[in-house]
C-alpha cells in the first residue's frame, strides 16, 4: 500500500526505507529486486512509486526469496548497469551463497545490497547483525545513523562499488528503517550506461582458478577501501569533540550514535567525545586507533555485534561486549545506553526506571503486553482450528508468515525458517518410521512462504515418498510483511507491468503431489473432513498430500457476508475451549463471570466461530446490535 | 517536543506520526521519529515515537516525553514511563474504573502527570455508527484540545484531510470536531 508523500519545495518527510528507496531511483540504478522482509520491506514498492513519479526506466521486481533477487541483480551489474538487492538480515542467509561468490567478482555496473537489521528483534527469528557478513565476505559495509544519511549514503554505495568493483553493503538497522524524517528529494542522477555484457570467461565464470587470482584482488581491495574509508569519507566518519576535557571517549555507529548524541545533550555533557563511524567494515582504523589514543577510557557502541570492536588489532583496553559492559543480545534503546553510560560518568540514568506504584496499579488492572495475534476474521484461524480439531495427535511444523501466530492455538509446534514447514514434515516422518513408530504430521506454509523455498522440499518429499499432509494456506497476499504480492497474486510492483499467476495446486501436481484439494478456508467443517482424509492418503500411498486452503486476507478487506455473532450466556459453560484453540481478539473471556462474550472494539463478524463452541453457544444474530 | 503514541496494531497508530509530521514539515520544523511495522502489527503492543526540534535520534528515552497519547488504556498506563515529570497522558478510555486505582492515582499524583481522557469508542458509537477506524482522528482532536501541545486544530485539520483519501474529508473533519469538542 503506498502512501502519499508529502513535499514543500524539495524536502519531504519520508519513512527511513523511503528515503533509501528515493536514493537508489535517484542514483539512476537500473535493476531493484528484493523479498520483503520487515524492517526492509517498504523499500521496494517505495522504489516503484519514485520511479513511475521520476520516469525512471528501471526494472522493480519481487524476486520468490532472497537467493533470486540478488542473483537478478548480480547479473544486471555484469552488464555494466546500476543494481541493487534488498532483504531483510535472515534474507541474506539465504542469498548468502550467492553473496560470498559475488564479492570474488570485478564487478562492472554498481550494486548495492541493502540489508535490513533488527536488533530487539521486533519481527524476526534470529537478532545477526549483517556487518558481519559483510566482515565475512570481505565487502564494504555503510552503517547509517538515520534516515536521511542512509540516503545519502546510497549515492557514495553505488560510487565506491563502480570505482573498487565490488558490491557494497548499506545496512540499516530497523530504526533507520521506521524512522520518520524530513529528507530532500533531488533528481535522477543521469548516466550513459546501458546494458553490455562482454564474454570474459575468466571474469564471469567462478572457476577454482579465478578464486586464486580474485581472493588476493579481494583482499587488495578491502585495504585501498579502509585507505578511502580513512581519508575521503568525512561526511560518514567524524568526531564530535568534548568542548571541555574529554572524560570518556565514545565510537559509535549507527543509530546507537544518535542515541548518544541526544542523550549527551539532554544531560548538558561536554566532556565526553564521540567518535562517530558510518563505515564499520573495513573498520577506518588509524582514526580510530588516534582517537582511543586521545580518551581516558573508550566505550564502543554498536548493533548488535562487536564488529568494530573485533578489528581492533587489540581490544583488551576498551569498555565494550568483550568485557560485558556492553550487553551481548537485545537492542541498545535509550534506556540501556543510559545505564552503560550513566555510571561511566558518574550521574543517575534519570527517571523512566521501573516504579513500584506502577508496577503494583498493573498488576492489580491485570494490564500485561499485548502479544500479537492473527487479525479477527482471519482465515489462518479458521484453518488452524480445521486441522488441529481433525488430528489432534498430529505433529503439526510450521513456517514464516502471519500464520506463525497459530502458535496461540496450539496449532503450530515447531518453526525454523521459511521452507522448513516442508522440510520438518519430512524429517518429522523419518525419524517416526526409522523408529518403526507413526504419528500424523500436517504442516502449514503461506502462499508467499511456499514460493519462496517450500518447493524444494516438496519435491523431495515427493521422490522419498515421506507421509505427511502440507496445508497451503493462500490468503492471496504475503500478509505479514504488509502485503505484497507473489507469484499467486501475480501483480507487480510499476505501473504498466504485467505479471502472471502461478498456480498452486498446478505447481504441486508439477512436483509430483497426486492428492490436491482446495477448500474455503472459513468452512471448518469440510476443512476437518479433508484433512483426515489427506492423512489417510499419506499414509497409504506413502507420500505427500497437499491441501490449500483459500480465502483472502483480511487486510485486502475482501467483500464477505457480515455475520454479526453473541455468545449465549445461558449455554456457554465457560470451558475456553473457544478461548484455546480458535484465539480471536473477538471473542474474549470473562473471568468474573466465567463466561466468553464478544468484544466489539474487534469482532469483524466473519462467523466462522458459530461452527467453533462444541455447545452451540455462540450463535448468529439476525438484527443489528448484539 | 517529544511525543510517544501506544497502542494495539491495528487501531491506526501510525496515522498521528504522519500528522504530526506534516504539521513539522509545514512549519519548517525538524523532525524524527521511530514506528513499528510487522509483527507487533498484528494485534499487539506498539508504540511510535516523534519528536520535533533538534533531535538526531528516533527514540524517546523513557522519562523524557511531553505527551503519551494512548489509543488503548492499558497501553497507556503500561507506557506511563515514558512521561516525564509533569507530562501529560491523553487516552481513549472503555473502562474508567482503572483510573480510580488508587496505586495508580498516587503514582500520577507523584510525578505530576496530567491525565485526558476520551471515551473514544463510546463517542464513535454514538456519532459514527461504531466505525473504530476513526479512533486515529478522534484522538488527534482531543489532544489539540487538550492544550498539552501547541498545535492549533486548523493545522491539525489541514494534515488529516491532505493525509487521508478524500473520500474521508467530512466525516474526518466530523470526527476531528467530535475529539476536539469531547475534551
Ligand atoms: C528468509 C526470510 N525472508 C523474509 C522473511 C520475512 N517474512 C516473514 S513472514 C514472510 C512471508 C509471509 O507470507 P506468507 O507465507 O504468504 O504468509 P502470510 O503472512 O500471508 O500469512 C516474510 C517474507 C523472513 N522471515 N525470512
Amino acid at each position: 500500500m503506498m502512501e502519499v508523500f508529502h513535499t514543500v519545495s524539495t524536502k519531504a518527510i519520508l519513512l527511513g526505507n523511503e528515503a533509501i528507496a528515493r536514493g537508489i531511483v535517484e542514483s539512476g540504478c537500473l535493476v531493484a529486486t528484493a523479498y520483503p522482509g520487515t524492517p526492509s520491506s517498504e523499500i521496494l514498492p517505495a522504489v516503484a512509486k519514485f520511479a513511475d513519479e521520476l520516469a525512471s526506466p528501471m526494472a522493480v521486481e519481487w524476486g520468490v526469496n532472497e537467493k533470486v533477487a540478488f542473483e537478478m541483480a548480480l547479473a544486471a551489474s555484469f552488464t555494466g548497469v546500476r543494481s541493487c538487492a534488498v532483504m531483510k538480515q535472515v534474507g541474506l542467509n539465504v542469498a548468502a551463497d550467492p553473496f560470498m561468490s559475488a564479492a570474488h567478482f570485478d564487478l562492472k555496473g554498481g550494486m548495492l545490497l541493502v540489508t535490513a537489521d533488527d536488533p530487539g528483534p521486533h519481527s524476526s527469528q534470529t537478532e545477526q547483525d549483517s556487518r558481519y557478513f559483510a566482515m565475512f565476505a570481505k565487502v564494504p559495509c555503510f552503517d547509517p545513523a538515520t534516515g536521511a544519511e542512509a540516503k545519502e549514503m546510497v549515492f557514495d554505495a553505488f560510487d565506491l562499488s563502480e570505482r573498487f568493483g565490488i558490491i557494497t553493503m548499506l545496512r540499516p538497522s530497523v530504526r533507520v528503517n521506521h524512522c520518520r524524517q524530513s529528507v530532500d528529494l533531488g533528481e535522477i542522477r543521469t548516466r550513459d550506461e546501458e546494458a553490455k555484457f562482454v564474454k570474459e570467461p575468466s571474469r564471469w565464470v567462478c572457476l577454482p582458478a579465478s578464486v586464486k587470482v580474485n581472493h588476493p584482488r579481494l583482499n587488495r581491495k578491502v585495504e585501498d577501501i579502509r585507505t578511502a574509508f580513512e581519508t575521503e569519507f568525512s561526511k560518514y566518519n567524524y568526531e564530535v569533540p568534548a568542548k571541555k576535557e574529554s572524560v570518556l571517549g565514545i565510537v559509535a555507529s549507527g543509530v546507537s550514535f544518535s542515541v548518544v548524541m541526544d542523550m549527551l545533550k539532554g544531560w548538558g555533557r561536554e566532556d565526553v567525545s564521540v567518535l562517530k563511524i558510518g563505515t564499520p567494515h573495513p573498520l577506518p582504523l588509524k582514526m580510530v586507533t588516534e582517537f582511543m589514543a586521545r580518551q581516558p577510557k573508550v566505550l564502543f557502541l554498536e548493533e548488535t555485534y562487536p564488529v568494530m570492536e573485533l578489528q581492533l588489532p587489540d581490544r583488551t583496553g576498551i569498555l565494550g561486549r568483550w568485557n560485558g559492559v556492553v550487553p551481548g543480545a537485545g537492542e541498545l534503546l535509550p534506556e540501556v545506553i543510559a545505564s552503560i553510560l550513566a555510571p561511566l560518568l558518574g550521574r543517575e540514568a534519570g527517571p523512566g526506571g521501573e516504579d513500584p506504584l506502577l508496577k503494583q496499579a498493573l498488576e492489580d488492572l491485570k494490564v500485561t503486553p499485548r502479544r500479537p495475534m492473527l487479525c479477527p476474521g482471519c482465515p489462518h484461524r479458521a484453518s488452524f482450528f480445521s486441522i488441529r480439531q481433525a488430528l489432534p495427535n498430529a505433529v503439526n511444523p510450521s513456517d514464516i508468515g502471519c500464520y506463525t501466530l497459530g502458535v496461540n492455538q496450539k496449532a503450530v509446534d515447531a518453526v525454523v525458517d521459511m521452507g522448513a514447514s516442508v522440510t520438518m514434515g519430512s524429517g518429522f516422518y523419518l525419524a517416526h518410521k526409522a523408529s518403526g513408530t507413526e504419528r500424523p504430521v500436517v504442516s502449514t506454509i503461506g502462499d508467499s512462504t511456499f514460493f519462496h523455498m517450500g518447493l524444494p522440499g516438496l519435491a523431495s518429499a515427493v521422490y522419498n515418498r515421506h507421509s505427511f499432509v502440507l496445508a497451503i494456506l493462500d490468503n492471496s497476499t504475503t500478509a505479514m510483511t504488509g502485503g505484497q504480492a507473489n507469484p499467486s497474486v501475480g501483480t507487480k510492483l510499476r505501473k504498466g507491468d504485467e505479471g502472471r499467476k502461478v498456480d498452486i495446486e498446478g505447481a504441486c501436481r508439477g512436483c509430483g503431489v497426486t492428492f490436491v484439494k482446495t477448500l474455503e478456508a472459513y468452512d471448518v467443517r469440510k476443512g476437518k473432513e479433508v484433512i483426515a482424509e489427506a492423512w489417510e492418503y499419506a499414509r497409504e500411498r506413502r507420500e505427500p498430500a497437499v491441501v490449500i486452503f483459500r480465502h483472502p486476507c483480511m487486510l485486502l478487506r475482501p467483500e464477505q457476508s457480515s455475520i454479526p455473532v453473541r455468545v449465549d450466556p445461558g449455554k456457554c459453560i465457560g470451558c475456553k475451549f473457544c478461548i484455546n484453540f480458535f484465539n480471536c481478539p473477538g471473542l474474549v473471556f470473562n473471568e468474573e463471570t466465567k463466561k466468553a462474550f464478544i468484544d466489539e472494539r474487534f469482532c469483524v463478524s466473519c462467523g466462522v466461530c458459530v461452527s467453533v463452541c462444541p455447545h452451540g453457544a455462540i450463535e448468529a444474530v439476525q438484527e443489528e446490535g448484539r | 517536543m517529544q511525543y510517544v503514541i501506544v497502542g494495539i496494531g491495528g487501531q491506526g497508530i501510525l496515522f498521528t506520526s504522519k500528522v504530526l509530521g506534516k504539521i513539522a514539515l509545514d512549519r519548517g520544523a525538524e523532525a524524527i521519529g521511530s514506528e513499528v511495522h510487522g509483527m507487533a502489527q498484528r494485534g499487539g503492543s506498539v508504540v511510535s515515537h516523534f519528536k520535533i526540534g533538534d533531535y538526531q535520534s528516533p527514540l524517546v528515552q523513557a522519562g523524557e516525553a511531553d505527551v503519551l497519547l494512548a489509543f488503548d488504556q492499558g497501553e497507556g498506563i503500561r507506557n506511563l514511563h515514558f512521561l516525564r515529570d509533569g507530562g501529560s497522558l491523553v487516552v481513549n478510555i472503555h473502562d474508567e474504573k482503572a483510573f480510580e486505582n488508587p496505586n495508580l492515582l498516587e503514582y500520577l499524583k507523584k510525578r505530576g502527570i496530567k491525565v485526558h481522557s476520551v471515551k473514544g469508542y463510546d463517542l464513535l458509537r454514538e456519532h459514527m455508527g461504531g466505525n473504530f477506524l476513526f479512533l486515529n482522528v478522534l484522538l488527534a482532536g482531543a489532544m489539540c484540545a487538550s492544550g498539552v501541545t501547541d498545535l492549533a486544530f486548523d493545522e491539525v485539520a489541514a494534515a488529516v484531510k491532505e493525509l487521508s483519501p478524500a473520500k474521508f474529508e467530512d466525516a474526518n473533519r466530523k470526527v476531528l470536531q467530535l475529539g476536539y469538542e469531547a475534551h
